[in-house]
């Protein structure tokens, strides 16, 4: 469905020293720096699947993700979506992908978002009775029938976003392209907003390739993971392989009493449970150490965070930026 | 790809008049800073007080002007400002991402605006010619059609211009500017504050072949019934050919700008 081979991307971006100096030197002798944004990456995606292409700020992946809907032009490089060449931006390719932006709007902000669901049915084409039974299954998912006719002025960040996801999907796309889809949104509408493209991906088997730094959203809706910093891939594989690969091993989560468990190892986390990570081929011993307690209750053994084995990844320096 | 553009028209223009109306307020102020014309009206109507200027008498005057007040709100449009805004925003991405083009969107949605137009316009005309029935002069079936085929062309000057103008929003950090600069040009040389006669006739010879006369001064002297359809003609045609120029432009600095953008976070 999607195959991309030594794609690159570089940004000629202008520079200028501060101050006044600065800005009239600028005029007459204008500098320029080359940033490479993306560096020569390849990856492939079969059809139904769902990627999660994460990395620090800055580190190509919205870059890429616009390259692949035909936003923005390679420097270099191959890129073959569902058949097509994104920047040509044939008519056949714009209908079957969509790109929601968390940041960028389509809907016309002074009228009802009904217009423009009107408007996206004129410009793709789509046969009034398709759209007529489109339209009704995605207002009933996404419960927006009570404020269809509100202009989008007035509507709620979730009320705006659950109308963006429709205006996204009206043409029935088979690729969804999801840029930070749930931020600024509050827990609540972030879990519906989740549910909602999880169950719409099953139900269409459509392609799904998202960028988050919500690492809720990565855990709900992915089950392919490719991390890219500083323009270069640094994994590819499945959610739990990255855990193996960069978690420090498995945690063993006791409730119990903490004297008797601290010789074990153990040490409260921040909810007050008793945890200790171990490496994966020394789980049973520890558990079998654990149930001799007279008090050991609860016991429960996960994979750690997935904010924990992306730090890992990309190294101390960004934790805050690959988890905020 | 040209029947789905035909196709979607119906519904960009319900939307784009939906739009309008929805921004009818500032619209309508909007209309009302084009009201030029009626101020040079009144210059030009007490110049001419004694004796006609530039082969104008005062009803004539007030049918030049007239007829100016009639064209430049129909050929008004305020495409620049909004892909300016569009580029260095990166609200062209989502824009870009319809298989329609997005110039026949905006294109349509401008055309929606007329009736708004009409109404305000409607008042002013009918003052006018209360004030001096004499201006109206019809001039002819043959004149309507082409001061329709004339004002259109002029529309399409105007509109993609300012396309162009708007698109360099691309490589420019502001086009707004630039923009001023046209239409300080475009006032003087179109015939908008003065007829194109008051110029000498060397200046005028030059003025013929500039694209901004098409985008006034062709249409207003085909609609007041100061020169004949025959004659009009080959000034309708340096029209058209003008628009031809304007869309080979156009499709050239849209097609370098997309490759340039995303340099301002799309």
């Amino acid at each position: 469905m999607i195959q991309v081979e030594a794609l690159t991307k570089i940004y000629h971006v202008p520079v200028k020293a501060p101050g006044l100096m600065g800005s009239l030197r600028s005029i007459v002798d204008r500098k320029y720096k080359d940033v490479r944004a993306v560096d020569g990456i390849s990856f492939r995606i079969e059809r139904g699947e769902r990627v999660g292409f994460l990395g620090p700020n800055g580190a190509g992946k919205t870059t890429t993700l616009k390259m692949l809907t035909g936003l923005l032009h390679p420097t270099s490089g191959r890129i073959d979506v569902a058949g097509h060449v994104p920047k040509e931006r044939k008519t056949e390719f714009l209908k079957q992908i969509t790109l929601v932006m968390g940041q960028k709007q389509q809907l016309i902000w002074d009228l009802p978002a009904l217009e423009t669901f009107q408007l996206n049915r004129a410009l793709f084409d789509v046969p009034q009775a398709r759209f007529d039974e489109t339209l009704k299954e995605l207002v009933d998912l996404l419960g927006i029938d009570e404020f269809l006719h509100q202009p989008v002025r007035n509507l709620s960040l979730g009320q705006r976003m659950r109308c963006e996801l429709t205006a996204a999907l009206l043409h029935r796309p088979h690729l969804l392209f999801l840029d930070e889809p749930t931020i600024g949104l509050d827990v609540q509408v972030q879990v519906e907003v989740r549910k909602f493209i999880l169950d719409h991906q099953r139900r269409t088997e459509a392609t799904v390739m998202l960028t988050s730094h919500d690492m809720d959203d990565v855990a709900a809706i992915v089950d392919r993971v490719i991390l890219i910093d500083k323009g270069n891939i640094r994994f590819d594989g499945s959610l739990d392989a990255l855990a193996r690969k960069f978690g420090k091993g498995r945690r063993v989560v006791v409730r119990a009493s903490k004297a008797e468990l601290r010789p074990l190892g153990f040490e409260p986390d921040e909810r007050g449970a008793l945890v200790v990570t171990v490496p994966a081929d020394e789980v049973n011993e520890k558990l079998h150490a654990v149930l001799q307690l007279d008090s050991a209750a609860d016991v429960t053994v996960t994979d750690p965070p997935l904010e924990e084995a992306l730090t890992r990844a990309f190294g101390e320096t960004e934790v805050h930026e690959a988890a905020s | 790809m040209i029947g789905a553009m035909l196709r979607a028209t119906p519904t960009l223009v319900r939307v784009g008049f939906a739009r309008t109306i929805a921004y009818r307020a500032e619209m309508t102020i909007w209309i009302l800073t084009a009201l030029m014309p009626l101020v040079m009206l009144a210059l030009w109507n007490a110049v001419a007080k004694d004796s006609p200027v530039a082969g104008y008498n005062q009803v004539e005057l007030t049918r030049y002007f007239t007829a100016a007040l009639i064209v430049r709100q129909m050929t008004g449009s305020w495409i620049v400002w909004m892909l300016n805004w569009e580029i260095r925003s990166g609200q062209l991405s989502p824009q870009l991402l319809r298989p329609v083009p997005l110039l026949w969107n905006d294109a349509i949605w401008t055309l929606s605006a007329i009736p708004l137009r009409v109404i305000v316009l409607t008042p002013l005309v009918a003052a006018l010619v209360w004030w001096r029935p004499d201006l109206v002069a019809f001039p002819g079936w043959p004149a309507v059609g082409l001061f329709f085929v004339s004002v259109f062309a002029a529309w399409m000057i105007h509109f993609v211009f300012q396309c162009i103008i708007g698109m360099l929003a691309f490589w420019l950090d502001q086009t707004d500017g630039l923009f001023g600069v046209w239409f300080t040009l475009y006032s003087l040389l179109s015939g908008y504050v003065a007829p194109l006669e008051t110029f000498p006739v060397p200046v005028q010879h030059v003025i013929r072949f500039l694209p901004f006369r098409g985008m006034m001064a062709t249409p207003v002297s085909i609609l007041g019934g100061f020169v004949s359809p025959a004659d009009a003609l080959p000034d309708v045609g340096i029209q058209l050919a003008w628009v031809a120029t304007m869309l080979v432009i156009a499709r050239f600095v849209w097609r370098r700008g997309l490759a340039r953008y995303g340099a301002f976070g799309a």
